[in-house]
């Protein structure tokens, strides 16, 4: 029995990021959305707006956390308020699974608040297993770890980035978040080939996929989010799909954020995509089973 | 470089990410030699300088949105001087971006040129504590019944709970008016030399304020904030100020803690 199934993962439909300009007018207005993804750190506080549009937005849409700063492949110890905080809001909104990105984001206490490259090979295998069957004891939710962009390499890696993610799956019996715009940026820039990552990814592992837009810097593509999603992104999404199936998919928009009507209207191109591969799907079926 | 633990690799690179200057090849850090050159051209110092400028990028933008009062008064340019000194003094530490500027108050009263300005040493108090009450914990509002029970002579030995989202901030000028000008964008003049205590709270709904209170209010609320029982705290303050007799200050406290409820601010009385 694959990973989705045996977790019973459901396929949310086409979400959106839940961004601050956008709050007021999904909390009053309750636009159609199938889901909402939420920065998990912008709401651990215990107090404050945030808070409190948590609670609203939880009451109308499916909330999936999304972390920035676990650090899971950092060397310092995880920090156990963090956890805690993260356990406190999956069980307030209710959230089937959670995630965050394979990297690291500081050293010796000091954060750099970026999603650092690991060196991939056996011994960074190791450490990366070991702490997230930590993570994933305390969490008690599927866990999934996305495919970060990058801007550098290692001497010191013996291996594909998308070996290493798909073996740190199976041994740590992990999800993988598979962001295909990554995939893109981080193969224009290290010169690999991106379809080949997607169809080396364990297919039965993806428990979400995200979409962005990213910039093209001359010598390097910079994952800015901050644009409509490339078409050749969205055919290496269409490759995702064919492998993965019926997957919840996220459009990420978090700099130059546009309007409600371009956003909503960027997942529905990506419905529509989804629609083409597979068909008219029956998102949240799997999630009914369960419920 | 290919012998290094993990952990040695990241301290490297954390080093080269925070340096304050641009990294290229005739400046290339040792943690460069960790990295492989891009198949499209770009050299290693010039892979790491990518997330070097986007930490400053990052780590600014975080601050000049939290310090908008600061800013004004120091000039963006020089604010943009302070800011980078500030990063390389404290370093970001924690996940908790809102926590980012958590030092700022001490590092421009303590670090020159900054020290010598106390309008700045006040712009940032009073925008640090905006971003403490911004997410303080919520706290449930004062049960009125309580106090509508207590006898008169349980008050002596009551304690006064506050908001865990409100804060207490003295300085030397109404800085908290500067800031609101600043916030509206309206034109702004740097204010005289005012000696002021202001509150710093949000309200039920989530709004932020900061009004001016009384001195002597305000000495009576640090009392209180340290957890002093009324009598003692009353006692103490009506000490320091002799020339206020004891029944207008009897008098005074009353009407404090009428405004201090109707605010909101007290969110329990413990008798």
């Amino acid at each position: 029995m694959g990973y989705r199934q045996r977790h019973a993962i459901p396929d949310l439909g086409v979400g959106v990021g839940l961004r601050t300009p956008h709050v007021a007018h999904v909390l009053r207005d309750g636009p159609p959305m199938d889901w909402f993804e939420i920065i998990s750190e912008n709401y651990f506080a215990d107090g404050g707006i945030q808070r409190a549009n948590l609670e609203r937005a939880a009451a109308a849409y499916r909330l999936i956390p999304h972390g920035v700063s676990l650090s899971i492949g950092g060397t310092d110890p995880i920090d156990p308020g963090y956890l805690a905080r993260l356990r406190a809001l999956v069980s307030r909104v209710r959230a089937p699974w959670c995630s965050d990105h394979l990297c690291w984001t500081g050293s010796g206490k000091v954060d750099v608040h970026d999603l650092l490259p690991l060196p991939y090979n056996p011994e960074t295998l190791s450490h990366v297993i070991d702490r997230v069957r930590r993570v994933q004891d305390e969490l008690q939710v599927p866990f999934a770890l996305e495919n970060a962009s990058s801007y550098m390499e290692f001497e010191a890696s013996t291996m594909p980035e998308h070996e290493f993610l798909a073996e740190l799956s199976e041994r740590a019996d992990c999800g993988i978040l598979l962001d295909v715009n990554n995939v893109f940026v981080s193969a224009y820039n290290h010169g690999f080939d991106a379809e080949a990552y997607v169809d080396a990814i364990p297919a039965d592992r993806v428990l979400q996929i995200h979409l962005a837009g990213h910039t093209h810097k001359g010598l390097y593509l910079l994952d800015t989010h901050s644009d409509h999603v490339r078409p050749e992104v969205l055919d290496l999404y269409r490759r995702a799909l064919r492998r993965c199936g019926s997957v919840s998919t996220l459009v990420e928009w978090d700099e130059s954020i546009p309007s409600w009507d371009v956003l909503s209207g960027e997942a529905a191109v990506a419905r529509s995509v989804r629609d083409e591969v597979l068909g008219a799907t029956s998102k949240e079926a799997a999630w009914g089973a369960s419920a | 470089m290919g012998s290094l633990r993990l952990d040695e690799v990241q301290a490297l690179l954390v080093g080269a990410v925070m340096h304050p200057a641009q990294l290229d090849a005739d400046a290339a850090p040792p943690a460069s030699a960790l990295l492989r050159p891009s198949a499209r051209g770009m050299t290693r110092a010039s892979r790491l300088e990518v997330y070097r400028e986007q930490f400053w990028i990052r780590h600014l933008a975080s601050l000049t949105e939290d310090f908008s009062t600061l800013r004004w008064v120091v000039g963006e340019r020089a604010f943009d001087e302070l800011l980078r000194g500030y990063l390389q003094a404290y370093p970001p530490r924690g996940w908790n971006l809102q926590r980012l500027g958590a030092d700022v108050p001490e590092f421009v009263a303590s670090s020159a040129p900054w020290s010598a300005d106390p309008l700045a040493g006040d712009a940032a108090l009073l925008d640090w504590a905006f971003m403490e009450v911004f997410d303080a914990p919520d706290a449930p509002p004062l049960d009125l019944r309580v106090v509508a029970a207590a006898p008169p002579d349980a008050w002596p030995q009551a304690r006064i709970a506050f908001l865990p989202a409100l804060r207490r901030v003295v300085t030397g000028h109404a800085v908290h008016e500067l800031r609101a000008a600043v916030k509206k964008g309206e034109k702004c003049q740097r204010p005289l030399a005012a000696p002021t205590h202001a509150v710093v709270w949000r309200d039920a709904a989530c709004f932020l304020h900061a009004v001016a209170v009384d001195p002597v209010a305000g000495e009576l609320m640090r009392a209180l904030l340290d957890g002093t029982r009324l009598g003692e705290a009353c006692a103490s303050v009506a000490a320091a100020h002799p020339a206020v007799d004891a029944e207008t200050f009897d008098a005074n406290v009353g009407q404090w803690f009428q405004q201090w409820t109707a605010n909101g601010w007290v969110c329990a009385v413990d008798i």
